[in-house]
């Protein structure tokens, strides 16, 4: 019989935030009472005992146990680690599910981890549906209206943008209100519209396109020192691994739930225009993605990752042409 | 009394006791920190705790001083004060002293007005209390005295104009703030606007007073002239350049040229140029400027360093959720609640700086305060109205503890560019009369939240 | 709160100072070079696009330089606050006596913790070659992260400076 186990976990976004950091706070409330007590789990606010970004090699040197945060906040030292929150053009959630649990997802995910020396049993703990693409001060038409633009983007995305001519810069959060108020910047993307209201982005900028080409769904990991792993019983693993999957099923809905109510405020009392990319700036997009793709691809385990995941979707494809009704009707 | 407990409120006591005897307060704060984590281990081999600290998580501290040097936003705190330090060899900052001396010369305490009213314009230029206070008092503490101004007046008047700076917009603090509560920066800019002004004002009509009860303390320059033309064009050439400046920086803001971190450097070079204009830009005189800011930012940046091993370790020990447990425990009403809480803020603020309480405690209370159940107007267009409010209490409330004795710390900082005659008794002394008329201005807030909300309401309604 | 060093001479003790001294004020040109960084990004906004990323991180690693090579050149100084209020009534012996024990029981230990973990801490960046989290960042993030041990034993070095000149002045009943 294991002892009972304490996971300190630091997370990456505040368990305030809805979808962001709400599902973490919801498994750390499930846990002792599936588990009888015997999981517990300790959340740290972010920054509180541990910086987001530092959460990995805390975890690794078991100067935490666990921590909840994105695969992405890793891409400056394993580039692969960006496939595992989102990429641009990606899968959207369901897809993004069956390649994690039944393609090679998870296992790769892991290998990631162990191959680059990392001590961590990484858990996918969350998963939420698109953000949108930006909050624009000026109406985009076309590729034009980009070249020269000031916005804040991050990580891939913000690579494609910077191909099309746009200035990105990769402002905190804090600082984006101000510089998007005072023209610093004319645009900024952040994350869905439940969120990016909190931050207040449609006081000053009136112009929110859709669809968020560039993070379709995005993934959040739980990540738990190995040493602890391997320590706890067969039923403590299995208590996290399924309250985890509950979690990411839990998530889904939650983000799917609470973008509507965001979207009809900010048009009907914030004077908020909601755009559609036209097929052409899709095209642009997709394109220079492709030539950012190309750099990335660069790194070994990156490609490795990068064609694993697009021989299943080729598959998938064949599925999901045919299965669904397009989502516009 | 579990032994968590016992340690986190020795950790304060010793904290406090070892204060006073002189060793620099951010070794003592990041010395505690690593004593009690030992204590603990101890504790944990000994005594049957499970508090979990060792050598290895106590290691997290090297990445929490790591996230201190990414941090972008606190890149300004070394241009703001280059900058104060540049304006003071430019000599523009001693004309400009000279010129509103000659303009108020006939008020009592016009002098110290001036410095309320400069430190309210540099108050929205830095947003950082260690800069504002440093770039005040280089600027003003000399020709105060020169002119025989009591000490206790002087450094009075500097500490709290200076401390203004952490509320009025752009403020760094409130950024950190909205980021922790996830609040939109521009209510909390636009709800400080009218805060910031009430303090000021107070300021203001205290030292007006002053000057009729006790005209002694705030003497009149020797050679008063009478208000021609002539000074008024005198005064205006003076101000020019320095308010050309101000304006570089504010006006590199507002017009979307930089944010408010890139306006430092615009500052500091805005600076840099007006020590040129002047002729008083030599070699020496930049090489000067560039020692000094590196010797401040240094002995400022060792309190930051300090604090974040005290407060991890605090936080280990289970110091949040003591505090937590402690409040909503509480058998007051809601407005008992709050003021409890101020109470504690204003405690902590002894010891820790804004970036640690605005970490620890706010996230810790929001909570608390919303389910309070209070009702503030948010004129249907902030989205929290009872958090902006609250949190521009606490904000006036830190900036209050920053003044106040025996540690404050504005207060340091303004010991660390004080002439030498000057002591730490003499800074305590004088600010109590401001500690005073900050506790009004709270008590204000209190009662009118409109003060706060009304504001951000009005710029950002539909 | 100028950089002269106005305690009666120690010899060691003075040489390691000056020596940071010196070296602080080479390093205090970070600062100098942080104005050109900052004007340079506000004028490239307007237009150009390419590198904008690496000058905002440049920023930060110049700043990071300046503070905490900074306050090693602080503690050389003997510029760090102080709450005075006692201070300035103990004797001389005192005030050597409680400088020599916050040395040895508050600060090397403290500092001690940051340098073993600070070198762990610049070792696995460098394992993983770790770069900025913006592909279009700057790279070798183990350079600027091995200023936290650098800082560290300097900072330490300091200390012994420090600490010889108290025991001396002790001695010497100064
Ligand atoms: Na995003
Ligand atoms: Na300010």
């Amino acid at each position: 019989q294991a002892k009972p186990v304490l996971l300190k976990t630091p997370i990456a976004f505040g368990s305030h935030l809805p979808a962001l950091g709400t599902p973490i706070k919801w498994v750390s409330d499930q846990l002792p009472l599936v588990s009888g007590g015997d999981v517990k789990m300790k959340v740290y606010e972010p920054g509180k005992l541990v910086a987001p970004l530092e959460i990995l090699d805390a975890v690794s040197s078991g100067k935490v146990n666990s921590g909840y945060s994105i695969a992405g906040y890793w891409a400056g030292k394993m580039p692969a680690a960006a496939i595992f929150s989102t990429i641009p053009f990606g899968p959207e959630a369901p897809e993004f599910m069956a390649w994690l649990y039944y393609g090679n997802g998870m296992k790769l995910y892991q290998k990631m981890y162990d191959d680059a020396g990392y001590n961590v049993h990484v858990e996918a703990c969350a998963l939420i549906s698109p953000e949108t693409s930006g909050w624009f001060k000026k109406p985009v038409n076309s590729i034009d209206d980009l070249k020269g633009l000031n916005m804040r983007f991050y990580g891939l995305g913000g690579e494609v943008m910077q191909k099309l001519g746009v200035s990105t810069s990769l402002l905190p959060g804090g600082e984006i209100f101000g510089a998007l108020e005072k023209g610093a910047i004319d645009a900024t993307e952040f994350s869905q519209p439940a969120i990016d209201q909190k931050l207040g982005f449609y006081k000053v900028a009136k112009h929110n396109y859709f669809p968020g080409w560039h993070q379709q769904a995005t993934v959040f990991e739980l990540l738990i020192n190995k040493d602890t792993w391997n320590k706890m019983s067969d039923s403590q693993r299995a208590v996290v691994s399924t309250t985890c999957k509950a979690s990411v099923s839990n998530s889904v809905a939650e983000s799917e739930f609470i973008q509507f109510d965001a979207m009809k405020k900010n048009v009907e009392e914030r004077g908020v225009v909601m755009h559609t990319w036209p097929q052409d700036m899709m095209a642009a997009f997709k394109g220079a993605w492709e030539q950012v793709l190309v750099d990335q691809k660069k790194d070994a385990t990156f490609a490795a990752v990068y064609d694993d995941l697009q021989q299943f979707r080729d598959n998938y494809k064949v599925w999901s042409t045919r299965a669904f009704i397009t989502r516009s009707e | 009394m579990e032994i968590n407990e016992i340690l986190i409120l020795s950790m304060f006591a010793s904290f406090i006791l070892l204060l006073f005897t002189g060793f620099p307060v951010a070794w003592v704060l990041g010395g505690v920190g690593t004593v009690f984590a030992g204590i603990a281990y101890l504790c944990d081999i000994h005594l049957d705790t499970i508090i979990g600290i060792d050598f290895n998580s106590i290691g997290i501290v090297v990445s929490r001083i790591y996230k201190i040097m990414d941090n972008w936003i606190l890149v300004a705190l070394p241009m703001f004060i280059f900058m104060g330090n540049m304006l003071d060899k430019s000599g523009a900052a001693e004309n400009l002293m000279k010129s509103f001396q000659e303009l108020f010369g006939r008020v009592k305490g016009g002098l110290a007005i001036t410095v309320v009213l400069i430190g309210i314009i540099l108050a929205a230029s830095t947003g950082i209390i260690g800069a504002s206070v440093v770039l005040l008092a280089v600027m003003s503490l000399p020709s105060m005295l020169d002119q025989g101004y009591d000490k206790k007046v002087a450094v009075g008047t500097v500490a709290s104009a200076g401390t203004l700076g952490i509320l009025i917009p752009p403020s760094i603090m409130l950024v950190i703030m909205a980021d922790q509560l996830a609040l939109s920066v521009g209510d909390l800019f636009m709800g400080a606007v009218f805060p910031g002004l009430v303090l000021g004002a107070l300021y203001i009509v205290y030292i007006l007073g002053w000057g009729v009860l006790k005209p002694t303390s705030m003497p009149l320059a020797e050679n008063i002239q009478p208000v021609t033309l002539g000074l008024w064009i005198r005064v205006l050439k003076s101000v020019l350049p320095t308010l050309l400046m101000i304006v570089a920086v504010l006006g590199s803001i507002f017009t979307g040229m930089a944010t408010p971190t890139e306006a430092s450097a615009v500052g500091a070079l805005a600076a840099v140029l007006l020590a040129w204009y002047n002729g008083k830009l030599s070699f020496p005189v930049f090489k000067d400027c560039l020692h000094n800011t590196f010797n401040v930012s240094g002995y400022i940046f060792a309190i930051f360093i300090g604090a974040t091993m005290f407060a991890l370790v605090l936080r280990e020990l289970g110091g949040d959720e003591y505090i937590e447990s402690f409040l909503t425990g509480l058998p007051f009403g809601p407005y008992g609640i709050i003021l409890f809480i101020l109470g504690i803020i204003f405690l902590l603020g002894f010891v820790l700086d804004w970036i640690e309480i605005t970490l620890i405690i706010l996230p810790l209370v929001a909570p608390v305060i919303n389910a309070l159940e209070l009702s503030i107007n948010g004129y249907g267009v902030l989205d929290n109205p009872e958090l902006v409010w609250f949190v521009m209490l606490v904000a006036v409330t830190l900036q209050t503890s920053f003044l106040t004795p025996p540690v404050g710390f504005a207060l340091f900082y303004l010991k660390g560019v004080c002439p030498p005659g000057v002591t730490l008794g003499t800074i305590y002394k004088g600010v109590i009369p401001f500690i005073v008329l900050q506790l009004l201005g709270l008590t204000l807030l209190l009662l009118f939240p409109a003060l706060v909300n009304w504001f951000p309401a009005m710029v950002y309604s539909p | 709160m100028n950089s002269e060093v106005t305690q009666s001479p120690v010899a060691i003790a003075d040489l390691i100072d000056r020596g940071l001294i010196k070296l602080g004020h080479v390093v205090s040109w970070v600062y100098a070079i942080l104005i050109v960084v900052i004007i340079t990004q506000v004028i490239l906004r307007r237009g150009f696009s390419s590198g904008l990323i690496a000058i905002e991180e440049m920023q930060w690693h110049l700043y990071a330089i300046g503070v905490l090579i900074g306050i090693v050149y602080a503690q050389a100084c003997n510029a760090h606050v102080r709450v005075d209020v006692l201070h300035s009534h103990f004797s001389k012996k005192w005030q050597h006596i409680v400088e020599i024990l916050g040395i040895c029981i508050l600060l090397l230990p403290f500092l001690f913790v940051i340098f073993y973990h600070g070198v762990e801490f610049v070792a696995e960046s460098f394992r993983m070659s770790e770069r900025s989290l913006a592909p279009a960042g700057l790279p070798l993030r183990w350079l600027i992260k091995s200023v936290i041990p650098l800082f560290t034993s300097l900072l330490i070095l300091a200390c012994f400076s420090r600490l010889y000149r108290e025991i001396v002045l002790l001695k010497r009943g100064e």
